[in-house]
């Protein structure tokens, strides 16, 4: 046993030391398998990344209500008595209350509005969100991060930070137009890089007579007693059958819009990622075939003093495993230098900005690790097994 | 077929064939093949290429099989044998010195040399010991750490023989060990080999081109076309 671990680590060794005879075609192994990691984790950390950004946003202890069937905020609609009724229920159907026994509960709208920078004159869509002041303390890791809080019924609004900083013009004191009214910055916010520092937001009144929306509700956001009272809360919406109310938690809410999305990227990524790793599977099964043609004689040779299988077969395989373990660790390295942190937008599912960061956590360093590693296994099992059949008589008439 | 029969061979071949098969063509080697080889003896196999030298050298490592026939060495009947048995085989009672010296480019003399010692159960400080045992008998004392890419031929031929011998095995092939040197350094390994049999009773079978190599063994057999032709007992 000793004995054939010795002659499999001396074969390793000799192997491995004969790699910079090799240099440039190993080379290009471990290139097309770094190249193979970047693309896959340049997909998953997006794919990643929005999804932490939203779901970020979602507590399973905040329910909230849309109308109409939908399940986007933008095209939700609750008729203004039934919101009423369902803020004069409070506690029977699970809503917290606060010291003075009232509800803990946010009417809210959410406006598409067209912000225009001067370098950016075609204007980006951003959300302006209409809340009450419960709405800030319904929200979890919601802080003010500078400036101060909205007046009640002031055109003033809060920032995001994540807009804060993409944008220069939505520094406090500016003031912006949004839609028809001229609004003041009065401060900005953090949420943990969540989706919600992707919005602005105003009060509920100022929002609604802005807009010509007074009376309007889109959504309503209420404070649980715990996370399990969503279900009392999505049975008694039954009795608004008319409305076609839907009660959700914050987090199931994030997570389903969060979770198309993000199939959406993994879908284009992993069919690219694969075509691609299939490609430098076919590189590396080349590269190990030259790997094994160049050490043809060395293999007989020790072959013929009477070294095993396993050793050619165990040095031939570890070669390829170290190369693309080197190919992914350079392509795990540049995608955590160049993506990781890396901040961009999309379409939000309110049809605004949504800013995100993409994310190369370990989830999306050990799948895309396995891929890379797996392209050397698969790629060397070949050249291994022919390594360990290698005809030794045969190679060292080659050698004469 | 010439058959060399004595007492107690160490190495005696009875009945052997050989042919290589290329898609439709076969080249036959050897068809019925005889031969018989007493310990402690240094015989010389000389013939025209494509006699079957290398073929019955190759037969004789366990490198090759034998369409049909017995091979046996030492008792041992290595026909009987699988692959893994024969590697075994090898590892305990055979070395061999290639026409090219077969040296790993990328290792040190002396780690050349330990290569068959790692196949068995041996220390690491007493590997050293007999590596550097070995290369002082070969000449190259103190030159364990130099890569063999950086010597001459006679110089690699002898790291090559000093990894023949230095798991102490009874049977050494030589596969042309002179055949890509100057006479000077193929007269200094002659004269190894000459010591390695005369004085620590190595059998040896050398193939060779070279009659002045052929002389320095006890005895030389021709081989031509897959038979031997004739046989010359030499003085040792």
């Amino acid at each position: 046993m000793m004995a054939s671990i010795r002659q499999t680590m001396a074969m390793s060794r000799a192997t491995l030391l004969s790699v910079p005879r090799r240099m440039a075609i190993s080379l290009s192994m471990v290139g097309s398998i770094m190249l193979v990691v970047c693309v896959l984790s340049g997909f998953l950390s997006m794919a990643r990344g929005f999804e932490i950004t939203l779901q970020s946003a979602g507590s399973p202890d905040v329910a909230v209500i849309l109308g109409g069937g939908t399940r986007e905020e933008v095209n939700s609609e609750i008729p203004p008595d039934i919101a009423r009724s369902i803020m004069a229920k409070g506690n029977d159907i699970g809503v917290l209350r606060n010291a003075s026994g009232t509800p803990i509960l946010s009417r809210e709208l959410v406006v598409p509005v067209e912000y225009r920078t001067q370098l950016d004159t075609a204007g980006t869509t951003l959300a302006l969100r209409g809340m009450e002041a419960s709405g800030l303390t319904i929200r979890s890791g919601v802080t003010l991060s500078s400036g101060r809080l909205v007046s009640s019924g002031a055109r003033e609004i809060l920032v995001g930070e994540q807009l804060a900083t993409k944008y220069p013009g939505l520094d406090i004191g500016n003031d912006i137009r949004l839609g028809p009214v001229v609004w003041t910055v009065v401060g900005h916010f953090s949420a943990g890089g969540s989706a919600f520092e992707s919005e602005i937001w105003g009060g509920f009144d100022a929002v609604a007579s802005a807009f010509n929306r007074v009376g309007e509700v889109q959504s309503l956001r209420l404070k649980l007693t715990e996370p399990t009272a969503i279900d009392r809360l999505k049975l008694s919406m039954s009795e608004f059958a008319d409305a076609q109310l839907m009660a959700f938690t914050e987090a199931d809410l994030y997570a389903g819009q969060s979770e198309a999305t993000a199939q959406l990227i993994r879908m284009f990524g992993w069919p690219i990622s694969l075509l691609m790793a299939i490609g430098a599977t076919a590189g590396a099964l080349n590269t190990m075939m030259s790997s094994l043609s160049d050490r043809t004689v060395e293999i007989a040779t020790v072959r013929a003093l009477g070294f095993n299988r396993f050793s050619a077969f165990f040095s031939t395989w570890l070669e390829a495993f170290l190369l693309s373990a080197v190919g992914a660790s350079l392509g795990l390295t540049l995608s955590w230098l160049a993506l990781n942190g890396w901040q961009t937008s999309t379409m939000g599912a309110n049809g605004a900005q949504m800013a995100f960061r993409f994310v190369v956590n370990a989830d999306v360093m050990t799948i895309t690790a396995l891929v890379g590693v797996a392209i050397g296994g698969v790629g060397g099992a070949l050249p291994a097994f022919a390594a360990a059949r290698l005809p030794v008589a045969t190679a060292l008439r080659a050698r004469g | 077929m010439t058959t060399l029969k004595t007492e107690s061979p160490f190495i005696a071949l009875s009945g052997v064939s050989k042919t290589y098969r290329t898609g439709n063509e076969s080249l036959p080697i050897f068809t019925n093949l005889d031969m018989t080889i007493q310990g402690g003896d240094f015989v010389a196999v000389m013939g025209p290429s494509g006699s079957g030298k290398s073929t019955l050298l190759n037969l004789l490592a366990g490198i090759d099989h034998a369409d049909t026939g017995d091979i046996q060495i030492a008792g041992q009947r290595l026909d009987h044998m699988g692959e893994a048995a024969r590697a075994a085989w090898r590892a305990h009672h055979l070395g061999i010195v290639f026409q090219f010296y077969n040296l790993l480019p990328m290792l040190t003399a002396a780690e050349n040399v330990e290569l068959p010692l790692l196949l068995k159960p041996i220390p690491a400080s007493v590997r050293r010991e007999r590596v550097a045992k070995v290369l002082d008998l070969v000449g190259l004392g103190g030159r364990g750490k130099q890569n063999p890419t950086r010597m001459s031929g006679g110089q690699q031929q002898r790291v090559s023989i000093a990894r023949a011998i230095v798991a102490d095995p009874s049977l050494l092939l030589c596969d042309e060990p002179t055949g890509d040197l100057d006479r000077k350094s193929a007269d200094d390994v002659l004269a190894m080999l000459g010591y390695l049999n005369r004085e620590l009773g190595k059998t040896i079978v050398m193939v060779t081109h070279d009659p002045e190599a052929a002389n320095a063994a006890n005895r030389t057999l021709h081989l031509d076309k897959g038979v031997f032709v004739e046989n010359e007992q030499v003085a040792a």
